[in-house]
């Protein structure tokens, strides 16, 4: 809509999918978890089953910015069709393996989230409907944490890490960190962090996390919420806090 | 062969709503904004035109006792909806409610161009919670910017308006 009213988008036709019941409601059956497109933040935030099964996205959408007004009305559907580099949705549902269903002419389709965002940054064009995000319930001995760079509590992010650990003893036997908010598009870390795997969680695997994690983007953002140098740099920083934070989240879940 | 007026209705969608609890029925054409329609059509203009980005919260409404930014809400998605300006918030009588008197009380607004949406999101937060703490409030108007105050007026105003209301109970 920002773009409608400054007059850089002139639609002509407008498609209000707002009253789809196939769209709406957040179901739990035979071990997966299926979102409505147009569940809006303020329901991923207080959903009982969200809460309980996947903590991680239900704290992330209270990260969103823009208030409670944007929490109200913005729908996670349009938050991922949107592909907007800055926004939080995306990197949390990497790190959580999510699948999205999309409604074509030619049929449904079921992808990975990873799989469709390599396809395209530019949304699903007009003649595809993103219906559900279909994803696992968190293992209960996972810990998780959303870290988000930002100005004010209102604002977008300059760099923002999605992390979800387990670990086997003081050893990482889990770790998925998706990174978002430094590049066109986020960054999915897990591959790039598996020598850690096996290891202890301690100073020198931070470190280890921050360097990878920093020579991760290709390309890099440059815009108001900071230069590229500032944003690789970051991109190490918050991937380090967020495993630090994930793993504390563990050891307390844990015990 | 169309008319003229045939194909202007052709161009438009029928809203009907509740404004402030009068009920609305209106021809729109589907790319009118909440905040066009109130301000324009309807001269509802204590519902403030800001940024129209949706960052600022000048432009805030309940819908169905929800705040939302009409810059970035199209009418015609708010059918059969209940909408609620700054206008609608006032008794009959006309007399402020606690938390608008609690906003002049505290010196919750200074250029008042941001007071709606403060105004209109306290309300929603005191609906769901009837004691916030300061974090609470400060998270609830995290969408509403203000040039003037620093703040710390508004968080003392919702506080007030809080224990007012507590009291009335
Ligand atoms: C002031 C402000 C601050 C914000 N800050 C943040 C932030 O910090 N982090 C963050 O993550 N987000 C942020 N957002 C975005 C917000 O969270 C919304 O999720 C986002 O704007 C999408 O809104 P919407 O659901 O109304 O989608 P729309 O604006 O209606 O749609 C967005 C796009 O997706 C398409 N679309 C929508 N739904 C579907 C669907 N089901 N299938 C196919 N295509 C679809 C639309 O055609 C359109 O092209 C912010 C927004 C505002 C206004």
């Amino acid at each position: 809509m920002p773009h409608v009213n400054y007059g850089r988008l002139m639609p002509t036709v407008y498609v209000d999918i707002g009253a789809l019941p196939e769209l709406v409601g957040i179901t739990e059956k035979d071990g997966e978890i299926a979102i409505g497109a147009l569940t809006v933040h303020r329901t991923l935030q207080r959903d009982a089953i969200v809460c309980r099964a996947l903590p991680l996205l239900a704290y992330s959408a209270a990260q969103v910015g823009g208030g409670w007004q944007v929490h109200n009305r913005g729908t996670v559907g349009g938050n991922l069709v949107a592909m907007h580099p800055l926004y939080d949705i995306a990197p949390v549902l990497l790190a959580l393996q999510a699948d999205v269903e999309i409604q074509a002419p030619d049929g449904v389709r079921r992808a990975a989230l990873g799989k469709i965002l390599a396809e395209t940054s530019h949304g699903l064009g007009t003649s595809s409907l993103l219906t559900r995000i279909l994803l696992k319930p968190m293992t209960s001995d996972a810990g998780w944490a959303y870290e988000k760079l930002k100005i004010t509590a209102g604002s977008y992010g300059s760099a923002n890490a999605a992390a979800v650990v387990s670990l086997s003893g003081n050893k990482l036997s889990t770790l998925r960190v998706v990174i978002g908010a430094v590049s066109e598009q986020p960054l999915d870390a897990s591959e790039a962090l598996h020598g850690l795997l096996g290891k202890p969680w301690d100073a020198a695997a931070g470190a280890r996390v921050e360097s990878l994690c920093s020579a991760l983007p290709k390309t890099l953002l440059d815009d108001q919420q900071g230069d590229a140098t500032w944003r690789r740099a970051m991109a190490g920083v918050v991937a380090r806090r967020a495993v630090q934070a994930a793993v504390a989240n563990a050891q307390r879940t844990s015990k | 062969m169309a008319t003229n007026m045939e194909e202007m209705l052709e161009d438009t969608v029928l809203l009907q709503c509740r404004v402030n609890n009068k009920p609305c029925e209106l021809a729109i054409a589907p790319g009118t904004t909440l905040l066009e329609l109130l301000r324009e059509e309807m001269r509802l203009t204590g519902t403030h035109m800001g940024c129209m980005t949706g960052h600022c919260g000048a432009c805030t409404v309940l819908i169905d006792g929800e705040v939302a930014k009409s810059c970035i809400t199209l009418a015609a998605t708010v059918q059969r909806k209940t909408i609620t300006t700054l206008e609608g918030l006032k008794d009959a009588d006309g007399k402020l409610t606690p938390i608008q008197q609690a906003f002049w009380d505290e010196a919750g607004l200074q250029c008042a161009f941001c007071a709606p949406g403060m105004v209109l999101t306290a309300t929603e937060l005191l609906k769901s919670n009837a004691e916030p703490t300061d974090d609470e409030i400060r998270t609830a108007m995290a969408g509403n910017l203000c040039r003037c105050t620093g703040y710390q007026s508004i968080v003392r105003a919702v506080r007030a308006a809080a224990r007012v209301m507590k009291q009335l109970k």
